[in-house]
């Protein structure tokens, strides 16, 4: 049998490997600051406790998880999962998936990370501006060991330690420009490493946005937020969608009229504006966007299970299990699941394509979480204004977008007429 | 028969628009704050309070307000806009014929291009032109509308200066003669009619396509075939008709969605129609104009979908007994 070098598996494994080259030091890093937590954690119980929050709980979960997945691809490739030939769909669902583990290990830059905005204000991609590291010397206080460690890995959305400069000439002071300004600044205020003072350069690799933040960092938290909604939406959707469709197609007579009709209502409603109004008379919290979005996405399933379940209960093969008398859980179990799983499933997934797509869409009319949080829709729209300036505002977040959406469509579109073709 | 099938449709379409409006009312009823605190200051004392509160309905038992609503909404007065300060009605009806020239035009444009090209690739399905085709209809159908949008704006305006960006006609309009307004509106219209239009269409494509692929598969076209009709005619005659059945029930969907307002196109090119008017009276809390937005594109969307049952009636006389119209 000839190997499949191109598996889904190996795709992980390399993305993987490729990670932890390019940020080795700084999982190591991270690596020591969980050292140090786990003997605060034996000392200090409470403190350590307390000291922990959403970002730095995110660097640990990713910096272990950066080890456990390749050997868990490993160990399960032996039983044949993971082997599937690379296709576009998979290909871009890992790479989201794997954006939305690894956020923090693929940038190192804070989604709003912005200082010295003269200076980096629409950098186009692929330009890079100075940094001088200033001595923190400023600060006398005694930092416990931990804060310290941790303040130089997670990034913050301030810094007051860098200043970020067009160009810089090192004489007896160091000197520096910024957008044709000159400005002095004493040696001993500048972090030195052997006598020479530290002065690096940052790389803005998709361009910056009109505060100076990196549209690349913004991109990768962004795509958290659409999987985030996109996951939550869709298993709302699925619940609701399901449990009334069982319901439905299962006690028929006037609960399956009044069910059927509550669903053409809601179909009747415009879903756009149906979400517009609950979010603007709710408020537009992440959970909100979720709940609105599965809540708006249901009555596609509700028909597909109603449907599916009413055809199955005049089916030969259910009237002759009933008559054996097959418990309920045995009935739904062997009988109607293995029948109405593959179109929900093809259906959840055009479901997540939807939600994805709402999501940036509210998130382009300033409703969603976009004002919160990094989202694409945000960035598309904030983008606008700078369209003459600035074409990266716009294209990387609507490629991304575009890829994404593609690739579930495709998804859905292959397994739905491999069932086709079944029947 | 005919008659009473068409009958017990709008019977049922009048039921839906009744859910709809008791929907409407509890979803503001149950959304936080009230419509009268936009009107009470702080400083306003206690009894003012009461009386602001009074004339807006608030403190009345709530099967009370429910009929006062529904009555209202039946009688067509839905209260005065807080932001335009004049009757609902008046607003949604300057706002409306733009919409629905707007969503027509741009509806028609779907349906000619999707129905001419499917035709075109009827008989060379599976064919290399077929297969760029569809291809290029999923990746058009992929491309969210609101980057479609800036997308055409940053070629045409920005990069070649082609059309405008937004609005629908130019500053001192009004002085214009009227072939030179003609073409000042369309050439406005151009890039928002292109941004509705295109994942539409796209949809619509490969929607009959797939439908006309199917039909030919079936056993009745062989038939046909060996009894020597021409290929023209089966298309014409009996493939096309069963293939549209579908096609009109999902043009129904698209175009009750176009006529209650396009809000992205309309935000991204600032067009004056319903989309625009619903969000804003959402953002600015109107609520007279929340509901009256939402009825009226209610009662698109639904006229909308009667239409398109009418029209898969008039196309397959056997849905007049079978399951669409009951």
């Amino acid at each position: 049998m000839k190997r499949n070098y191109f598996s889904t598996g190996n795709f992980v494994l390399s993305l993987s490997l490729l990670l932890l080259i390019l940020r080795y030091d700084f999982v190591l890093q991270i690596y020591s600051l969980l050292f140090e937590w786990c003997s605060l954690l034996l000392s200090d119980f409470l403190n350590a406790l307390n000291i922990i929050d959403f970002a730095i709980a995110d660097h640990f979960v990713s910096a272990l998880l950066i080890i456990i997945i390749p050997l868990l691809v490993i160990s399960l490739r032996a039983k044949k999962i993971f082997t599937e030939p690379l296709s576009y769909p998979y290909t871009i669902m890992i790479s989201l998936i794997f954006v939305f583990l690894f956020a923090p290990l693929i940038t190192k830059v804070h989604p709003e990370f912005q200082k010295n905005i003269n200076v980096t204000k629409l950098l186009p991609p692929l330009s890079s501006v100075k940094v001088v590291h200033l001595n923190d010397e400023g600060k006398s206080k005694p930092y416990i060991r931990f804060q310290l460690q941790k303040n130089k890995i997670i990034p913050g959305s301030f810094n007051e330690n860098v200043l970020f400069a067009d160009s810089t000439k090192t004489g007896d002071d160091v000197v520096y420009y910024q957008r044709g300004d000159e400005f002095l600044i004493s040696k001993k205020r500048v972090a030195s490493i052997d006598g020479k003072p530290l002065i690096t350069s940052k790389l803005f690799l998709l361009g910056s946005d009109e505060f100076g933040r990196d549209t690349f960092s913004r991109l990768v938290y962004g795509a958290r937020i659409s999987l985030t909604v996109g996951f939550g939406s869709v298993v709302v959707a699925f619940i609701i969608g399901s449990l009334l469709g069982f319901i439905a197609g299962y006690s028929g007579r006037w609960i399956d009229t009044m069910l059927s009709r509550l669903t053409e209502m809601f179909l009747t409603v415009p879903s756009i504006f149906f979400v517009i109004l609950i979010l603007a008379l709710f408020g537009n919290k992440v959970f909100t966007v979720i709940l609105v979005l599965g809540i708006s996405g249901w009555m596609s399933l509700f028909k597909i299970v109603r449907g599916e379940i009413i055809s199955i209960k005049k089916k030969d093969f259910f009237i002759s299990a009933v008559m054996i008398g097959l418990k309920r859980r045995d009935l739904f179990l062997k009988e109607i699941l293995p029948v109405i799983i593959v179109p929900v499933v093809v259906n959840l997934i055009f479901q997540f394509g939807n939600v994805v797509l709402a999501e940036s869409a509210i998130s382009f009319l300033g409703l969603g979480t976009g004002t919160e949080y990094p989202s694409w829709g945000s960035m598309i729209d904030s983008g606008r204004n700078y369209l003459s300036e600035a074409w990266w505002l716009i294209m990387f977040p609507g490629a991304s977008l575009f890829a994404v959406i593609f690739a579930v469509n495709s998804a859905g579109r292959k397994i739905s007429s491999s069932i086709n073709l079944l029947k | 028969m005919i008659a009473k099938a068409v009958i017990k449709r709008i019977f049922y379409s009048l039921v839906v628009l009744f859910l709809l409006i008791t929907f409407l009312f509890f979803l503001i009823r149950l959304a936080p704050g009230n419509p009268a605190d936009k009107f009470i200051s702080p400083k306003l004392n206690a009894e003012l309070v009461h009386q602001t509160e009074n004339s807006f309905g608030i403190n009345e038992p709530l099967h009370v307000q429910y009929l006062k609503f529904v009555s209202s909404v039946f009688s067509g007065s839905l209260g005065i806009s807080y932001t335009y300060r004049i009757p609902v009605e008046k607003v949604v009806l300057q706002f409306l014929p733009f919409t629905v020239f707007f969503a027509l035009t741009s509806f028609l444009l779907q349906i000619f291009c999707s129905v001419l090209l499917a035709l075109f690739s009827a008989n060379k399905i599976n064919k290399p032109v077929d297969k760029l085709l569809a291809a290029s209809s999923l990746i058009i159908y992929a491309v969210p509308s609101f980057f479609t949008g800036v997308f055409l704006i940053y070629i045409f305006s920005v990069q070649l200066n082609l059309f405008p960006s937004s609005g629908v006609s130019s500053f001192g309009n009004e002085s214009f003669t009227w072939v030179e307004r003609l073409i000042d509106y369309s050439l406005h219209l151009i890039l928002p009619i292109l941004t509705l239009s295109l994942s539409g269409a796209a949809m619509f494509y490969k929607y009959l396509r797939d439908e006309i692929e199917i039909e030919y598969q079936k056993p009745f076209v062989r038939f046909l075939k060996s009894h020597g009709y021409e290929e023209k005619v089966i298309l014409r005659k009996h493939i096309l008709p069963n293939a549209l059945n579908p096609f009109v029930s999902v043009a129904g969907v698209e175009l009750g969605a176009l006529l209650s307002g396009a809000v992205i196109t309309e935000v991204i090119f600032g067009l004056p129609g319903m989309g625009r008017l619903t969000l804003e009276a959402v953002l600015s809390r109107d609520y007279p104009l929340v509901i009256g937005c939402t009825l009226a594109s209610g009662v698109m969307v639904i006229a909308a979908n009667l239409f398109a049952d009418l029209v898969k009636a008039f196309l397959d006389k056997r849905t007049l007994q079978g399951g669409v119209l009951q």
